[in-house]
């Protein structure tokens, strides 16, 4: 009795033993080297592995930005300027600023402005949908609603909005690592700046992709851009150019002033973060609440 | 204008569905169901009706209170569980053994992987199987209560598996095959009347609902096998009529191992399942110390059954020939 | 006869050929059509009219964009109104030529309208493709792919057997059944002449056992007229027997290889309709202007079925009001077939060259229901007429997992729509093996682009370094 307790007790030991030798050597053998300030970057990074950076995770992107000459074409859109001003003390690099950014929903088609003219009874993808037809109102270029965008943000920033149908971005969740505006595949989301510059959150955007011919997106849609040309002719900054019958306001040349707002018949033009009482535009577009007008209504 | 629907093609749907599918397995199990309410009486209606509704309430329960998610619950394919797991306990077993087994079928064995479609292992089984471990005596408890039909022969205490796993060959002498097949009295539910089971598989396969490779495999491995081992040392081991018709074989065979979710979709993969479902059966019967094995060759398979969805796949067009 | 048919899956949808005792009626003209410039696989047409240019019947209006386009034709007669986007079924805008139809219709020259059945094959191959070509003729089938292209194959690969699809497999439809039975010997010198051009194979008629008055006119047909080696061969009812891959199993037993094309196997299928359009563009110099059109459904009572010849260019609400009005039932409007057709968002579309039919589903016969959890049962494995496991295309599309998808022959989905049509848990499986088919695809031209453009930077380095 006393001679199995003893043996099991030996030969266990011995194994143990044994096989942590082999496991000691392994490690050894196979040790893979690696620059140790990857890991460094690593800790710094958000750890989301969204890809907004255009890496496959955040390991992906800590490894180049360890092996890349400079931080120029490395940006965590996800951490912004903080992360990456830690990235740049660990590596010794100069980092530059960037203005902070936001997913804007380019789309106003809610049930009340856009009627639907038919049934989607397919799987509730907008891929799925988009692969198929226009989708089920006049407008072929908008939102579809089957929110894409919802399942591809990984930060619980787009959700949607029952009452009109669009998705809604939570400006204080969203990093901008422009997953959304991947899996739109209408591109109607885009990934602008958050305000015109880091302190001033003001700023002004298109709600509207379509490019069909005035009468026809007026049809489809009553808050749809119609291409009339009258905000650039508004515009002192020459932010806004038209193509397509459709208006587009290049963020890096728009002040937001404000002014396109007001000229806009249709009222496509969005101002977010104004003081409620300057937006006051036509009767058209009722006032909004600050908030609410973020989200895109 | 009235809105009109969109949606890819195919535009029409063959007229099936997963409850229509379950409620075919039901209508199976009818046969031999009847058959055992004929010969055990109340005690085996109370089984039956207390499995099932438990396994009901289960899975309705963690459904709604415990995965919070629509479309876990599914009343026919509970109810097929239900079913199943009384058709393999003894008719005079306590209700609320009944209870804790489909506690364990549903709770353990089906709701914690996921529900409907994610159970690695038969749900029927595991409660069987839990129970045969728990509570081995009133699990192997076969008196016979008083039935509906009272049979002159109903004196046995005993499974004639049972017999020859603790008497041997010479206990089970006797047997008249030709009675087996209609009336096996002493055993589960499903196991009294291997023609009520066979009637409900045919009914299946008549109705597409299963394909008959897996229940084929099974019978011809048993069969086989049974006949070499009883050929080399017929004073030793049972002859394959023996092993077929007697046990869980055939219910096992018919409506366990061919549940959807646990075994392989492949025809190939399929009967590869049934011939190792058939080989354990018979190595337990022979050489394990359990008198019946149908139960535990199944779960082993379960177990097999991605490796052998990843191993077989379907011949693809284009593939093959030239 | 023995009946053919393919060796993998397939299913048996019921039939519901109910406008079949319908005799094909001319459909008249509207006040305006509009022709659209894609009405064939590959490049858009190019208009080659002006705004109030004056335009007889059958005159070109525009002419291929590209290698595989084809010739577009004017339906009518009248002045061109404008060229402009218009929005097609699925309410995407295609380029559309508007035309205003004139009272009195006159014909472009050269075109035979008499009735004459002409039986003597043309001996110059090269003039009967330019004539096909010309005349603007697209496969019928489904895929209306330019006719000419097919029928031309590349050098090194020589054509065994044309297939002529008179399956008509989907449910619901029955022009190509009519147009068989009314433009029988039409259809056959059709055949003929393809078969001249292919270099004199034999030619197999395929049609389903559901159509026996087919398939007995075909066959006297055939033997009234007597051309060398075409005979009509009986398949078995089952869907998708008129896939073309499925054809090929079924008449000759062989298999095209993934990616290939048919000829590979010495195949090309044709569909009856398309032998109609290439008998009247060789032997009447007709440009395809004109198309066969069921117009059906579960909800269109009995004495509204109709079997229409139509005009490409008329509106599809033309035709449906013509036919007295969409029925009250319908929740669903298709344009083809019931498996593979597909749903009409915007019925002022116009008819293209291959619309083959406006099918009303009720409400009943049409909407999906809700999806369940998958029970692993197999169905859709046991369905797929291609041999994929749908299950596993619709898991590893879930987990993203292209190489996996390209393992598991994602890229040879067929969209044939027999998984869906078979899954007892009402998944949206052919909804989601669709993309994940692009996907595959994708990943299998983004490895031939990058091979190509290695191979040619090996080649300017090598001839950089001579």
């Amino acid at each position: 009795m006393t001679n199995t307790i003893l043996w099991t007790i030996v030969i266990l030991t011995v194994l143990g033993l044994l096989l942590s030798l082999i496991l000691f050597w392994v490690a050894k053998k196979f040790k893979v080297e690696e620059d140790p300030r990857i890991d460094e970057v690593e800790k710094v990074m958000p750890g989301a592995n969204c890809g907004g950076c255009g890496f496959a995770g955040c390991r992906a992107f800590a490894d180049a930005a360890v092996h890349a000459p400079n931080l120029d074409n490395n940006y965590c859109p996800v951490g912004g300027n903080e992360v990456m001003k830690k990235v740049a003390d660990i590596l010794g690099y100069q980092v530059t600023e960037k203005a902070p950014m936001v997913a804007v929903v380019r789309c106003n088609g809610s049930c009340q402005n856009r009627p639907v003219v038919n049934e989607y009874d397919g799987d509730m993808s907008c891929r799925v949908k988009a692969a198929l037809y226009s989708g089920d109102t006049g407008c072929a270029f908008g939102c579809l609603g089957c929110g894409d965008c919802v399942n591809a943000c990984q930060f619980g920033a787009i959700s949607m909005n029952p009452e009109t149908g669009l998705p809604v971005v939570d400006e204080t969740k969203c990093t901008a690592c422009g997953a959304c505006a991947k899996a739109c595949p209408k591109h109607v989301i885009e990934i602008r700046n958050a305000g015109t510059t880091p302190r001033n959150t003001r700023r002004v955007y298109v709600s509207c992709v379509n490019k069909d011919k005035g009468g026809v997106a007026r049809k489809a849609c009553t808050a749809a851009c119609i291409g009339c040309g009258k905000c650039a002719k508004v515009c002192k900054f020459d932010a806004i150019t038209i193509q397509d019958n459709l208006c587009y306001i290049d963020y890096a040349k728009c002040k937001a002033c404000g002014q396109c707002v007001f000229e806009c018949p249709t009222g496509a033009i969005h101002a977010v973060n104004f003081e409620p009482k300057k937006v006051e535009p036509k009767p058209v577009q009722p006032v909004e609440p600050v908030k609410k007008e973020a989200a895109n209504e | 204008m009235e809105k009109y629907l969109v949606s890819p093609n195919p535009h029409i749907h063959a007229n099936v569905s997963t409850s229509k599918l379950m409620l075919d397995v039901c209508i199976a199990l009818m046969p031999a169901i009847i058959v055992s309410v004929l010969y055990y009486g109340w005690s085996e209606l109370l089984i039956l009706g207390v499995s099932v509704v438990s396994c009901v309430l289960f899975e309705w329960a963690i459904a709604k209170f415990l995965m919070k998610r629509e479309g876990h619950f599914c009343l026919s394919a509970a109810v097929v569980t239900g079913l199943l797991l009384a058709m393999n306990l003894p008719s005079t077993i306590s209700w609320w053994i009944v209870m804790i087994g489909a506690l364990v079928a549903i709770g353990v064995a089906k709701m914690s992987f996921g529900g409907l479609g994610q159970n690695v292992f038969n749900p029927a089984i595991v409660g069987r199987v839990f129970l045969l471990i728990s509570f081995p005596a009133q699990m192997t408890d076969w008196t016979v209560p008083a039935g509906f039909i009272q049979n002159v022969d109903a004196v046995s205490g005993s499974t004639l598996l049972g017999m020859f796993n603790e008497g041997g060959l010479a206990a089970v002498a006797n047997v008249d095959y030709l009675k087996t097949l209609f009336l096996n009295i002493g055993g589960s539910a499903g196991e009294i009347s291997a023609l009520a089971l066979l009637a409900g598989w045919v009914f299946l396969l008549v109705r597409k609902v299963i394909k008959p490779w897996i229940t084929l495999s099974i019978f011809a491995t048993v069969a086989i096998i049974a006949t070499i081992f009883n050929l080399c040392a017929p004073e030793l081991y049972t002859d394959a009529a023996f092993n077929l018709l007697t046990g869980g074989l055939i219910l096992g065979a018919c409506f366990m191992a061919t549940d959807y979710v646990t075994s392989p979709m492949t025809t190939v993969g399929g009967i590869i399942f049934g011939v190792g479902i058939g080989f354990i059966v018979m190595m337990i019967r022979y050489f394990g110390s359990y008198p019946e094995g149908m139960s535990f060759a199944i779960l082993i398979m379960n177990c097999c059954v991605p490796l052998l969805n990843k191993w077989f796949h379907q011949r693809k067009y284009g593939y093959g020939r030239a | 006869m023995n009946k053919l048919t393919f060796s993998i899956g397939g299913v048996h949808p019921n039939d519901n050929k109910r406008a079949r005792e319908c005799a094909i009626e001319v459909l008249p003209l509207p006040k305006t059509v509009y022709v659209s410039m894609a009405q064939h696989l590959g490049a858009p047409a190019k208009p080659i009219v002006a705004v109030g240019d004056f335009i007889k019947t059958g005159q070109v209006i525009a002419e291929p964009g590209g290698f595989i386009s084809a010739f577009v034709h004017s339906p009518a007669t009248g002045t061109v109104k404008s060229i402009a986007p218009r929005k097609d079924l699925a309410g995407n805008n295609v380029m559309h030529i508007e035309i205003t139809v004139s009272e009195e219709e006159i014909w472009a020259d050269g075109i035979d309208l008499s009735d004459t059945l002409v039986t003597e094959i043309p001996e110059d191959k090269a003039a009967t493709l330019d004539k096909i070509k010309a005349c603007g003729v697209v496969g019928l089938g489904g895929a209306t792919f330019p006719t000419h292209v097919k029928l031309n194959p590349a050098p090194g690969s020589k054509a065994e057997c044309l297939i002529l699809n008179g399956a008509e497999c989907e449910p619901y439809l029955t022009s190509d059944y009519r147009i068989m039975l009314e433009r029988t010997k039409e259809i056959v010198v059709g055949a003929a002449i393809m078969q001249k051009v292919l270099g004199g194979c034999r030619c197999v008629i395929g049609i389903e056992e559901n159509k026996p008055e087919a398939i007995e006119a075909m066959s006297k047909a055939v033997s009234e007229l007597g051309y060398k080696d075409i005979k009509v061969q009986v398949l078995k009812k089952r869907y998708p027997q008129g896939g073309e891959k499925q054809l090929i199993d079924a008449v000759m037993k062989r298999q095209v290889k993934s990616g290939a094309l048919p000829i590979s196997v010495g195949a090309v299928v044709q569909n009856v309709a398309t032998a109609l359009a290439v008998y009247e563009a060789v032997q009447k110099n007709k440009p395809l202007i004109t198309n066969t059109l069921t117009i059906t459904g579960d909800c269109m009572p009995d004495n509204r079925q109709h079997n229409y010849l139509f005009r490409i260019g008329v509106p599809l609400s033309f035709i449906v009001d013509y036919a007295g009005g969409i029925p009250e039932q319908a929740a669903k409007m298709i344009s083809g077939g019931p498996m593979m057709g597909r749903a009409i968002a915007n019925l002022d579309a116009a008819t293209v060259k291959g619309s083959s039919s406006v099918l009303f589903l009720s409400e009943g016969a049409t909407r999906r229901k809700a999806e369940s959890s998958c029970i692993r049962c197999g169905r859709c494995a046991d369905a797929c007429p291609m041999g994929l496991e749908p299950f596993l295309l619709h898991r590893l599309y879930k987990a993203g997992d292209v190489a996996e998808l390209e393992k598991a022959s994602a890229q040879d989905c067929i969209e044939c729509g027999c998984c869906l049509y078979s899954c007892p848990a009402n998944i949206p499986l052919l909804d989601r093996i669709r993309q994940a088919k692009g996907m595959a695809l994708g990943a299998i031209k983004a490895r031939a682009a990058a091979a190509k453009a290695a191979a040619e930077a090996a080649k300017a380095a090598a001839e950089a370094k001579k």
